[in-house]
């Protein structure tokens, strides 16, 4: 295999340039770079040496370098918003070795079907800033949909509004350090006993993620003591493939009863 | 390729390949106390410390770690003058085969240093990347405890 | 309650400093000049013939030294286990074949000047395979038109059971009494098919072998191994090599649990160093050990049980049928531990019978593994037990206490039933088992919470338990020696060839020279595991170390200190019978005198009637006492979802004295572990071709310390009266609770009973989903 190049910008405006040059890629934490055939990529750029590994807060607007790591997002967050959903979502994400090399950048360029991140950027309606050709402000879910957007780009950072929002997430796994099969992350906004508005992601189905659209339209304008948690159950309706699925059936039963429990913790504190 | 790393205190210029993962390049050096146990990012017998934070060295491509800070278990303790937290695993009867000690050992260092008095439950989660299949990890937590105890009462330099 | 100085100590692991701060070197990590690196290919077919292997290509590529496979390996027929000679397991392997008996076989491998090189040359060797239809399911591998794995050209040497016309790896059968009689007594039979499925050893240290000439032209093979002296006797005859030129050592190893009995990787390597005069270099990655090293066999275990109200049982039937994959490694053996460790315990039983069968399969391979084949029969009989006793109306540790052996007791299996053959007559002189069960029982609130069903929101807890023994060593066919001499200062070598793969028998082998000898551990150096170096001993396995290796240590211990108190009686000028050797020193009785050890190594080494103190002893063992454990499990299942939470684990284990009781628990503890993720979360997967899925820790899930709920090991001392010091064994047999207990707890808790493991939530809710499930 011929010798890869390794870039080491120290400015945006380095990295800019570098992203828009043949078969390059950016490395963030490298742990889905290692899975991958790296045949065709001349070089890497290194992202570790730019100005990405700080979280700001402006006028209720969080932005988060992309080279931050699930650690730093976990540790720094808690400063901002102690119960925030990034920080239920990703303390207990892969590993704790693991947590401090995987960046944000990279788990919303990859996106595994395992992600504990894509869930919670997609119900906090998420923005992310890509530099390079396709410069410019993008919402996560443009970015998943539009393949294109990947191509000599690099993204900069994820942003999203601070709200005061109930949040839960559940990861359906076997043993603490997993790759959840499955896992729901939950926004509710409750006004006076009645939700008002309510966001839910299912992350690891057939389609990568699936947004629970009936149990939303369920419990959108329902007061909380009118929820019946046997009825949300009902109204997922989840497809899972794949060979670490043995039982597709059972695992949308187990995403039913698991989402049911969510609603009722989260309503009943 | 080569870079300059610090390693364990000192700096060492080191050769390695473009896409080679900081496992090798360090036990290709002679640094083979970074064991290679699944090279998946599950086991934790590659663990060290990178910039003082735990990793899996079989996670990170060589590439990404020039002219940063490594630490292996060798860079807080030695046969001759070991470390609290050695000694604690030693004196809890935490060393079976041995075989991810050292990555067990730099996982409790990092978590102590964070937090000298950790509960039960701080402790089995900053261990949750490492795998032991000898010890059922009962005497592992022991010895964790037993160090940040011994460290209490104000028995090192390092920590 | 011993007035021993170094036994019942927990002395420091002597090489866990040295562990802990990275010095110690595995296999891996030792410096070869220019070795060569070695890559297998396996086949990608569960089933075909190799119609023609094209190396050219791989030979092109630069960097690449050599390829092995069938056109250029002489096939030597031989079986991977390291076991002792002749080997039990059938003789149905070579190198490299020309027939292909599971995804994963070996096709060919590569030699080449470094491990990429090696890798990408695999993808240039052409091999045009012919498809054979595949045998998957043990339970038709007899079937007149099953596909045959193997030719008859394949034999068993030590003339067991064996039928490769009819897939038939090993078959034993014993019965007893009179079953018709049993059957026409019982008031009601129990009769059910339990499957314990398979599972991968996860010794943390990948295997690995290097070997090199050393300067004087001699073939040394370091390795993963526990069997040394096996691996060099096995080398030398696949190699065709004189074994007087094979040195083996062992260094550090990364944990085996039967995994590394095997020989796997040495032929390979020793094959490379003898044909190219290079060091060679072999390790498995992580994949490879999951699908080609070895696993535990699976078992279907179909056990008939008859009981007459009053509590009598009247007959036991097991029926066990092992999936020994594609080749027959302890095939044998394993299978008859699946009834020769299991049903002695319960010896009050007149009619009994045993049929057991091992069967090929194109699945991975099985092999030795803690618990060989006892952890698989006590999957069966202790849910089996639970059972009776419910359905019975009656206390399970009641019920199990009035039935199981007791001291001064025999079972005919003892006699019927060996490892491989027949087996040796013995009376139990130890066992505390009701001991055990009581304080387990105490310890879990078995009578609080048993039956209870105490239940928060969807989840209901439920307790249970399980009795196993194990054994200490093969009685009349396992034999371990000792070497010790004395130096200049009073400290001594002790050489053994007991294998220390992490148990921490160097240790403990060394407490035990230490306390015949009145010295502090320290002045005991141990070298163990070198063929060169060190006497011979079968190695790490069949929970013989403390047992067997142990008595030749104190054996040969005797010797010396016989030899210290005559030069000691000579120097004083004093009668013999006055010494006596205490805190390192020999005093003499009578006149408070007292000289230092090394007063006497000294006198011997340099002053007059010099002569080295030293002595060798071997222990060659007739009975093989059995250690006993009551374990007990508390959990809470989920019943909307079915999902298990383990809440706490107990092990009350009588192991004789325990020399080491912190090495003890911690045997237990691991073992507990092991068997508790195998019985949860631990799954071998297979694609409809055959093809293994989870071979990576991120599908095969073991447990983290995060996982992890109260494990609570108490040892309970006995003292054996055959046993160095009154020690049995304790390796093994902690790990046959988890299963049965759990299973156990999970009834009592939702009236569900598992006869398959892992007891995953999918699985359990299906169960729970099922209706007309029967309530015992
Ligand atoms: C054993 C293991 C377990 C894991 N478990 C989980 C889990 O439970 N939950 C979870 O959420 N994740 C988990 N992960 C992480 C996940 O699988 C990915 O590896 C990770 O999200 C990738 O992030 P990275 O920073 O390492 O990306 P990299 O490997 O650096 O990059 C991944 C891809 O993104 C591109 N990229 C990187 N940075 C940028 C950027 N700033 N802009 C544009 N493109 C970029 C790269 O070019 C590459 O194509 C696990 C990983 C491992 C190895
Ligand atoms: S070798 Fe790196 S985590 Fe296992
Ligand atoms: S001590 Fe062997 S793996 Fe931990």
């Amino acid at each position: 295999m011929k010798e890869l190049h390794w870039y080491y910008p120290e400015t945006l405006a380095d990295a800019e340039t570098l992203v828009r040059q043949e078969n390059v890629l950016p490395h963030g934490g490298g742990t889905g770079l290692l899975l991958r055939n790296l045949t065709g990529v001349d070089s890497l750029i290194e992202l570790s040496r730019l100005p990405l590994r700080s979280i700001k807060v402006v006028d209720h607007n969080v932005e988060i370098g992309s080279a931050c790591t699930y650690a730093d997002v976990v540790e720094k967050m808690a400063e901002i918003d102690p119960g925030h959903i990034l920080i239920k979502c990703l303390h207990h994400s892969a590993n704790t070795p693991l947590r401090n090399r995987i960046t944000i950048g990279g788990s919303v360029a990859m996106f595994p079907p395992w992600s504990d991140l894509m869930g919670a950027l997609i119900t906090l309606d998420a923005m992310i800033s890509l530099t390079g050709k396709n410069s410019g402000d993008y919402s996560v879910l443009e970015y998943i949909r539009d393949k294109n957007l990947r191509a000599n780009s690099l993204i900069t950072t994820v942003k999203f509004k601070l709200l005061p929002r109930k949040s839960a997430h559940y990861r359906e796994i076997r043993t603490k350090s997993d790759m959840p099969t499955f896992n729901h992350t939950v926004l509710l906004n409750i006004e006076k006993n009645k939700i008002v508005d309510c966001r839910i992601i299912t992350v690891g189905t057939v389609l990568k993620y699936t947004r629970l659209a009936e149990a939303e339209t369920y419990l959108t304008n329902r007061r909380i003591e009118n929820i019946d948690v046997a009825e949300i159950g009902k109204l997922v309706n989840l497809k899972f493939a794949g060979s670490h699925i043995d039982d597709p059936e059972y695992a949308n039963i187990k995403a039913g009863i698991e989402l049911g429990r969510m609603i009722q913790q989260m309503v009943r504190s | 390729m080569d870079g300059l790393f610090i390693i364990n205190g000192m700096q060492h210029r080191l050769d390695f390949k473009s896409d080679e993962r900081l496992l090798f390049t360090l036990r290709k050096h002679g640094y083979t106390e970074v064991k290679n146990g699944c090279l998946e990012g599950e086991c934790g017998a590659c663990l060290i410390l990178l910039d003082d934070k735990p990793v899996n060295s079989c996670q990170v491509f060589t590439a990404s770690a020039v002219e940063k800070d490594i630490k292996t278990v060798k860079g807080i303790g030695n046969l001759y003058e070991p470390h609290i937290i050695q000694k604690a695993f030693v004196d809890a009867g935490a060393v079976q085969c041995g075989f991810c000690t050292p990555g067990m050992v730099l996982a409790t260092y990092a978590l102590l240093q964070k937090n000298p008095k950790p509960s039960e439950p701080e402790i089995k989660n900053a261990l949750d990347g490492n795998l032991c299949r000898c010890t059922g990890y009962v005497k592992i937590i022991e010895a964790v405890k037993l160090a940040a105890q011994m460290i209490g009462k104000g028995g090192d330099r390092n920590v | 309650m011993s007035d021993y100085t170094i036994i019942g100590k927990s002395e420091k692991k002597i090489d866990s400093l040295s562990l802990a701060t990275g010095a110690c070197q595995f296999t891996d990590d030792f410096e070869l000049k220019e070795p060569l690196y070695l890559a297998q290919l396996y086949s990608p077919h569960a089933h075909a013939e190799i119609l023609n292997i094209d190396d050219s290509e791989a030979r092109k590529l630069p960097g690449v030294v050599d390829v092995f496979h069938y056109q250029n390996v002489k096939p030597v027929l031989h079986t991977t286990a390291g076991q002792g000679f002749p080997e039990p397991s059938p003789y149905d392997s070579v190198l490299f074949d020309m027939k292909m008996r599971f995804i994963g076989d070996r096709v060919a491998m590569v030699a080449a000047e470094d491990q990429k090189i090696a890798n990408n040359a695999l993808k240039l060797i052409k091999v045009e395979y012919k498809i054979l239809e595949p045998l998957f399911d043990p339970e038709k591998a007899m079937d007149k038109n099953a596909p045959k794995l193997h030719g008859t050209d394949r034999f068993t040497p030590i003339g067991a059971t064996y039928d490769s016309l009819k897939n038939l790896a090993a078959e034993v059968e014993i019965e007893f009494g009179d079953l018709k009689k049993g059957e026409a007594e019982a008031d009601f039979i129990i009769d059910k098919i339990y499957h314990a499925h398979y599972g991968s050893h996860c010794a943390q240290e990948p295997h690995a072998a290097i070997s090199y000439f050393d300067e004087m032209g001699r073939l040394v093979i370091v390795c993963t191994t526990q069997v040394p002296f096996h691996v060099r006797r096995i080398v030398s005859k696949v190699c065709e090599f004189p074994l007087s030129k094979i040195r083996v050592i062992k260094p550090r190893i990364g944990g085996g649990f039967g995994g590394k009995q095997e020989v796997l990787l040495e032929p390979l390597a020793a094959l490379v160093t003898i044909k190219l005069k290079r060091p060679a270099k072999i390790v498995l990655s992580r994949k490879e050990v999951f699908q080609n090293s070895r696993t535990r066999h699976p078992v279907r275990t179909r056990l008939r049980t008859g009981v007459k109200n009053n509590g009598d049982i009247t007959f036991l039937e097991m029926d066990s049928l092992l999936n020994s994959g594609a080749y027959g490694t302890h095939a044998l053996t394993v299978l008859s531990n699946c009834g020769a460790k299991v049903l002695p315990l319960f010896n009050k039983i007149e009619n009994m019978r045993f049929l057991g069968r091992s069967v090929y399969t194109n699945l991975p391979v099985g092999g030795a593994y803690r618990g060989y084949g006892a952890t698989q029969g006590y999957f069966a009989l202790n849910q089996q037990l639970d059972m009776i006793a419910r359905k019975l109306d009656v206390d399970l540790p009641e019920f199990i206490k009035k039935n199981h052996i007791q001291v001064g007791e025999t079972s005919k299996i003892f006699e019927a039933l060996g490892e491989g053959k027949e087996g040796v007559v013995q009376y139990i002189n130890s066992c505390k088992l009701d001991e055990c069960i009581d304080i387990g029982a105490r310890e879990i609130g078995w009578y609080e919470k048993r039956e209870k069903k105490l239940t928060n929101g969807d989840k209901v807890k439920g307790v249970g338990m399980m009795v196993a023994m194990q054994g200490s060593g093969i009685p009349l066919v396992d034999m371990a020696s000792a070497y010790m001499k004395m130096n200049d200062d009073g400290s001594f070598n002790l050489d053994i060839g007991a294998t220390d793969i992490g148990t921490g028998s160097d240790t403990v082998l060394a407490q035990i020279a230490a306390e015949v000898l009145s010295i502090d551990l320290e002045k005991i150096i141990v070298l163990s595991s070198d063929t060169d170096r060190t006497p011979f001993d079968v190695g790490a396995y069949a929970s013989s170390t403390t047992y067997v290796s142990g008595g030749a240590v104190k054996k040969c211990a005797e010797k010396i200190r016989d030899q210290i108190l005559d030069v000691a009686a000579e120097i004083m000028k004093t009668d013999r019978n006055n010494l006596e050797l205490a805190d390192g020193k020999v005093h003499d009785q009578k006149n408070n005198k007292c000289i230092s050890l090394s007063d006497v190594a000294v006198y011997s080494l340099y002053t007059k009637n010099q002569f080295q103190i030293q002595a060798g002893a071997s222990q060659f063992v007739e009975q093989s006492p059995p250690p006993f454990i009551a374990q007990f499990a508390e959990v809470e299942v989920d019943k909307k979802t079915g999902k298990v939470d383990l809440i706490k684990f107990v092990s009350v284990v009588d192991c004789g004295q325990a020399i080491n009781p912190k090495l003890a628990e911690g045997q237990i503890d691991g073992a507990t572990v092991n068997g508790i993720c195998y019985a949860l979360t631990e799954e071998y997967k297979f694609s409809e071709n055959g093809n293994l899925l989870t071979k990576q820790f991120r599908d095969y899930k073991i447990w983290t310390a995060a996982d992890i709920p109260e494990i609570k090991t108490i040892v309970v001392e006995s003292h054996e009266k055959t046993g160095p010091f009154g020690a049995k064994s304790v390796g093994e047999i902690g790990i046959n609770g988890p299963m049965p207990a759990i299973a156990n707890a999970i009834y009592d808790a939702v009236d569900v009973r598992l006869f398959k493991a892992p007891f995953t939530p999918a699985r359990v809710y299906r169960e729970m989903q099922k209706t007309g499930c029967q309530h015992y």
